[in-house]
């Protein structure tokens, strides 16, 4: 048969005539070159089949493909050993991906919780302290004392009663939405909207206790070495790519995230209940409080959307929730304590010149 | 049996580029690499990669002969775990260090590592096309490429630097002198390509790249006059500036649409460049022309685009086959070259393939 021959030491293109003998493809080119079938490596070139041997040889060697089928039966048994070898390597990439999706998914979820309480305190205290730093450039503390004074008072004593090593700070801040969360070491921060938005005092010492509930049971902890093992896991497999494949991982990890936080929530609506009726308070504040939420325009648009991309359950559900566990108790805070709470962010706060300040 | 034919007869004749074969059978690839990812969390993707730039290659004429692609999946498997170690992991851990220090030593470790960042990328992006080049062959002779990956990476920097600046507007001359860099460098066996600046320089870039800045600024004002008015009832009735999922929908659209915008007021100038920077490269006595008008560049994009966003991204060895058709049918050779005689390329080519690169996401293809 005619070929073309390139020795890989100039780009020389010479007509060889190739035959096959036991399996051995046979030309002659500077002296007998023989290349047994069993090595060889085979590429299709549209019509052509373009032959090389194994390893880093570069010489090549250029047969029309008819003339190939022809020469060899090797062709086939090729053709099947690269399929047979391609389906290997995805079966093991397939079962490598199996095995960290189960890491990811069930492992790391199920590690967080251990892990978090296994985290010395005082290692999240420092997480919590560096933290809080730099979440206080974003969201300054309010400036009324009084106020300050009445929301760390009840800290404290949801504190003493939850029995955790953390000493719990309240602290109102200024930040432009309605929540309440608590960072690693114990401090909780609530913003003023969520503050104005409270009705009463048994309203936002349920909040409290809620973002006490999580304090005591590590849960911000939990949700740091959570994320952190997505993270460095997830990244790790896709690189950080920006191909949609690669984002489609990560959303699914975020979402995986995401249902585990909605777990701790609801736990901690429970606890925080709790919390409050040992220390002989009401913790029927909570369910008109979800259902306030429900009500504020932001929150009219689709709960079952929002629920989905949010960490908290749907808050008409867990107003439901917490009505049915409710029990009456004391107030909060005095009548004094409550005006000074509703006053304490109230004063004179500017966040276009708290902006411009930072520059 | 006779022995070896002589070679066949040596001279100058002409260079044809070509690329053959159809796109359809990319296309399939396609919807095989985006099923194969989606079963193995997407570590198929070195493999998938490999197996496109082989058949792309493999479609790529040089005269009567094709072009063949070397590299292999687990050599890029490799490279990116490299990257990992070398880059990603040292990075977590400063990041995550920081957060035990004040706000001032995070400044001080932090900055110097962003910009150190930037000379990565410019190494990345060095590596890669000297990955590409020594995978690369033509009738078993390898391509290859001088030059220092470090000066790149810190002319990288400083170029990125120089355009900050300069508000832009050093970008064009920058780009330019970079993939002159990297063209210059490149040698096909034993023969060096060259980059003549002064004949890049005749293809102007500027008018085009004013074109694209001009109303790249119009489009993103308009832009923020958009969204702004989408939030304006909120923020008129003092609510909070958190976008409502109505909201939302008309900022991604608009973000969308500017996109699109983009593509369009800058094909002038991506037209120029790449004619610029073609009419530079030299090989001996070949010179090269890319007849390529901003029109076509624009349909081009818009229509990548397109493809890629119905299909999520899952289209791109198919927009890769069309763009490398699109250049190659509009690549002008004159001059000729001696193509029986070029010897192999000395030296060994890199173990492991553009992990830095694909760490950061600019391998292109």
């Amino acid at each position: 048969m005619e070929a073309r021959f390139h020795d890989g030491r100039t780009t020389a293109s010479r007509p060889v005539k190739v035959w096959v003998e036991d399996e051995v493809l046979v030309f002659h080119a500077d002296g007998e070159q023989r290349w047994p079938l069993e090595t060889v490596r085979v590429e299709m070139v549209d019509d052509r089949v373009r032959v090389a041997r194994a390893g880093d040889d570069p010489a090549r060697l250029s047969i029309a493909l008819s003339d190939w089928r022809d020469l060899t039966e090797h062709a086939v048994r090729h053709h099947r050993a690269v399929r047979r070898r391609e389906l290997w390597l995805v079966g093991a990439l397939a079962t490598s991906a199996a095995v960290i999706a189960g890491v990811v998914f069930v492992g790391i979820p199920a590690a967080s919780g251990p892990l978090a309480r296994a985290t010395p305190p005082d290692l999240e205290r420092k997480i919590g302290r560096n933290l809080g730093g730099q979440v206080s450039l974003a969201f300054p503390a309010c400036k009324g004392v009084a106020g300050q004074a009445a929301l760390h008072g009840l800290g404290q004593r949801l504190g003493k009663t939850s029995g955790t090593p953390f000493d719990i700070r309240v602290r109102a801040v200024h930040a432009p939405m309605v929540n309440a969360f608590a960072l690693p070491g114990g401090t909780i921060m609530v913003t003023d909207q969520l503050i104005a938005l409270a009705a009463d005092p048994a309203e936002l010492s349920a909040v409290i206790a809620h973002e006490a509930a999580h304090v005591e049971k590590r849960h911000v902890m939990q949700a740091v070495w959570r994320s952190f093992g997505f993270g460095v896991l997830l990244d790790a497999v896709v690189g950080g790519g920006t191909g949609a494949g690669q984002q489609a991982v990560l959303l699914l990890g975020s979402s995986t995230n995401l249902r585990y936080g909605r777990a701790s929530e609801a736990e901690a609506d429970a606890a925080g209940q709790d919390l409050l009726t040992e220390q002989g308070l009401s913790s029927q504040g909570m369910a008109p409080f979800f259902q306030r939420l429900v009500n504020t325009s932001e929150s009219k648009n689709a709960g079952a959307v929002k629920e989905l991309i949010s960490d908290h359950p749907d808050s008409q559900r867990r107003a439901a929730v917490s009505r049915a566990r409710a029990k009456p108790g004391a107030t909060a805070f005095t009548p004094t304590e409550w005006v000074a709470i509703k006053a304490t962010c109230k004063d004179g706060y500017d966040p276009l010149k708290r902006v411009r300040s930072l520059f | 049996m006779s022995d070896a034919m002589p070679a066949a007869a040596g001279g100058e004749g002409p260079v044809v580029l070509s690329q053959r074969g159809q796109l359809k059978s990319f296309a399939w690839l396609s919807l095989r690499n985006g099923l194969l990812n989606l079963i193995t969390l997407t570590l198929y993707r070195f493999w998938g990669k490999t197996e496109v730039r082989r058949r792309l290659w493999a479609t790529t004429y040089l005269n009567d002969e094709a072009f063949e692609y070397t590299g292999r999946g687990v050599e890029l498997f490799v490279g990116f775990l490299l990257a990992l170690v070398v880059i990603a992991l040292p990075f977590l851990c400063l990041v995550f260090g920081a957060q035990f220090l004040g706000p001032l030593f995070t400044l001080v470790v932090i900055l110097p590592f962003y910009f150190f960042l930037f000379f990565i990328v410019g190494l990345g992006r060095f590596t890669a096309f000297r990955y590409l080049a020594t995978r690369s062959s033509w009738r078993g002779v390898r391509f290859n490429i001088r030059g220092s990956a470090r000066s790149f990476g810190l002319a990288w920097l400083g170029y990125m630097l120089l355009s900050a600046i300069t508000l832009g507007w050093f970008w064009p001359a920058a780009e330019r002198r970079l993939s002159g860099r990297l063209w210059g460098g490149l040698s096909f066996g034993d023969r060096d390509f060259e980059f003549r600046i002064d004949e890049a320089r005749r293809e102007k870039i500027y008018g085009a790249y004013t074109v694209g800045w001009i109303f790249g600024i119009i489009g993103y004002v308009v832009f923020i006059v958009v969204i702004t008015g989408a939030m304006a009832p909120q923020l008129k009735a003092g609510g909070s500036p958190t976008p409502t999922l109505a909201e939302m929908e008309v900022i991604y659209a608009a973000a969308f649409l500017l996109a699109l915008a983009y593509s369009v007021v800058f094909s002038p100038f991506h037209a120029a460049i790449l004619r610029s920077v073609v009419s530079g490269i030299g090989f001996g006595d070949v010179r090269f022309k890319l007849r390529v008008k901003w029109f076509d560049m624009a349909g081009l994009t818009l229509s990548n685009i397109f493809f890629l966003t119905i299909t999520l991204g899952l289209l791109m060895p198919f927009v890769e086959a069309r763009t490398r058709k699109f250049l190659i049918g509009r690549l002008e050779t004159s001059g000729g070259a001696d193509l029986n005689a070029i010897g192999q390329a000395q030296g060994l080519p890199p173990r492991f393939g553009e992990g830095i690169a694909d760490a950061f996401g600019i391998a292109t293809i």
